[in-house]
């Protein structure tokens, strides 16, 4: 016999939505820091000047053996005390998350890039392509197709790692679903439903990279 | 003003300790077809590559139209500027042996990027532009397809056909029919032998010694990173002046005369 209670849980839909709704956004900000900073970091170890290649080196590094949680925990108590500005609980998760990711995805874009033979930069150059048109318009869109799957992973990583933010406070949904357990003393079941809703914002994603590796896929000659 | 369109003076190109170019000159004027033979080995695809500007040079100087386009690196004195150089590489165009198309854009897409995107050409104007080149590499049905749907033999018309959009003044072949199977090596031959006819200047590194014979004003033998001899065909072929260059097409010779 059962006295699962969920009825009780799924009372407080209004405050669990705001959570799926701040996870989502907490991704999405997280996501593209990351994307961005990523690609930056990996055309920077590809260069051979060591002003650009170190300095990527020891972020990736840094930030990829180094837990999450303390990332976000100092950016959130550290930073006001070293610069004193303050990003606030989201801020801080968004841009720590953000940090975080931005070394996995780097790591993903050095492969993809390496994947692209070096012939094709070969063909640009002496087509007399610059060095962004050459990553534009021949070199990304090939690998693109490489690093789709494994960007997708870690993205769903990422998505999941926002339940971090919860330990600074941030109204994510497993801060609101810890707050409302701690109301009705029912954790199993809020849990459940918390993870169903996580469900209901990683499995888009993983329907969304599958979307794009299907548009993406290109001819190999 | 004479017509010299590319002067190559005591090029040495190196690999750590390793020399490929050993002290080469060498002058194309414009309107010939040089054809460069010569063993695996002797540096024939490296001097396309330092012409190029893929490879910096040791020693030396590269001039284009008149123009530095690369100077050794362990000379004295400035190297040419990151402007000037672009602009000389737009009077170059070249051709690889393993065709090297872009595999995610169409045909078209593949010869319309550089004038796009480097002489800023606008989309029908491209189009047209590369309508014309596909008909006379004979690929005008093929402008939509993705390179991987052609046979090597067309993949490397297109690729003629997508260094020709730039409007060079020179094309280096390197190996061009080297990868492909014998059958497909005719009409490539074909397109480069008409591409001559048209008095477009071409530097030609090639094992294929019928081309050499019949499209080359100057044969160009190399070994061992050095230019042993320069002359006609005829006296490449019939009655070369160095030992070496007569071994060479002894052994080739021998060789092909045993396949068939």
């Amino acid at each position: 016999m059962n006295d699962f209670q969920f009825g009780r849980i799924l009372a407080y839909w209004p405050d669990l939505l705001r959570g799926v709704g701040v996870t989502f956004q907490l991704g999405l900000i997280s996501a593209s820091l990351g994307l961005v900073l990523g690609l930056a970091l990996a055309l920077m170890k590809f260069s051979r000047h060591p002003l650009a290649y170190w300095p990527a080196y020891v972020y990736v590094e840094f930030f990829r053996t180094t837990p999450p949680l303390v990332q976000i925990v100092w950016l959130y108590y550290g930073l006001p005390l070293i610069t004193g500005y303050d990003l606030g609980a989201f801020g801080s998760a968004a841009v720590a998350l953000g940090l975080n990711i931005a070394a996995f995805y780097s790591e993903i874009f050095r492969a993809g890039l390496v994947g692209v033979h070096r012939t094709q930069w070969q063909a640009s150059r002496v087509l007399g392509l610059g060095l962004i048109d050459t990553l534009r318009f021949v070199i990304l869109p090939q690998a693109i197709r490489n690093v789709l799957p494994p960007m997708g992973t870690t993205t769903i990583y990422l998505i999941k790692d926002t339940a971090l933010a919860s330990a600074i406070g941030t109204p994510e949904l497993l801060r609101i679903g810890q707050l409302i357990s701690v109301e009705t003393f029912r954790p199993v079941e809020t849990l459940t439903i918390v993870a169903l809703l996580y469900f209901t914002v990683t499995y888009p994603v993983a329907l969304f990279v599958e979307w794009l590796e299907r548009r993406f896929k290109v001819a190999r000659a | 003003m004479d017509d010299s369109l590319i002067v190559i003076d005591n090029l040495v190109k190196r690999y750590g300790d390793h020399t490929i170019l050993d002290n080469i000159n060498l002058e194309v004027k414009t309107g010939q077809a040089l054809v460069v033979i010569g063993p695996s080995g002797s540096g024939k695809s490296t001097l396309l590559r330092c012409i190029a500007a893929l490879e910096p040079i040791q020693r030396g100087s590269i001039r284009i139209d008149g123009k530095l386009a690369a100077k050794g690196v362990e000379n004295a004195g400035a190297q040419p500027d990151a402007a000037s150089l672009r602009d000389l590489r737009q009077r170059i165009g070249m051709v690889f042996q393993q065709f090297n198309l872009f595999p995610h854009l169409t045909v078209l897409e593949n010869i319309t990027l550089a004038p796009r995107r480097v002489r800023g050409m606008k989309r029908d104007e491209a189009d047209a532009l590369a309508t014309e080149l596909l008909r006379t590499v004979g690929l005008e049905e093929k402008r939509d397809v993705h390179p991987e749907r052609l046979s090597g033999g067309q993949q490397q018309r297109a690729a003629i056909a997508r260094a020709l959009a730039m409007r060079p003044k020179i094309m280096l072949f390197d190996e061009v029919t080297s990868a492909l199977d014998p059958e497909l090596v005719g009409e490539v031959l074909r397109t480069m032998r008409q591409l001559a006819e048209q008095g477009m200047t071409m530097l030609v590194v090639t094992h294929e010694m019928g081309f050499a014979r019949d499209v080359a004003d100057d044969v160009i033998f190399m070994d061992q990173g050095k230019i042993v001899e320069r002359a006609s065909p005829d006296v490449i072929f019939e009655n070369p002046t160095e030992a070496r260059t007569r071994a060479f097409l002894e052994r080739l010779l021998d060789r092909e005369g045993r396949r068939n």
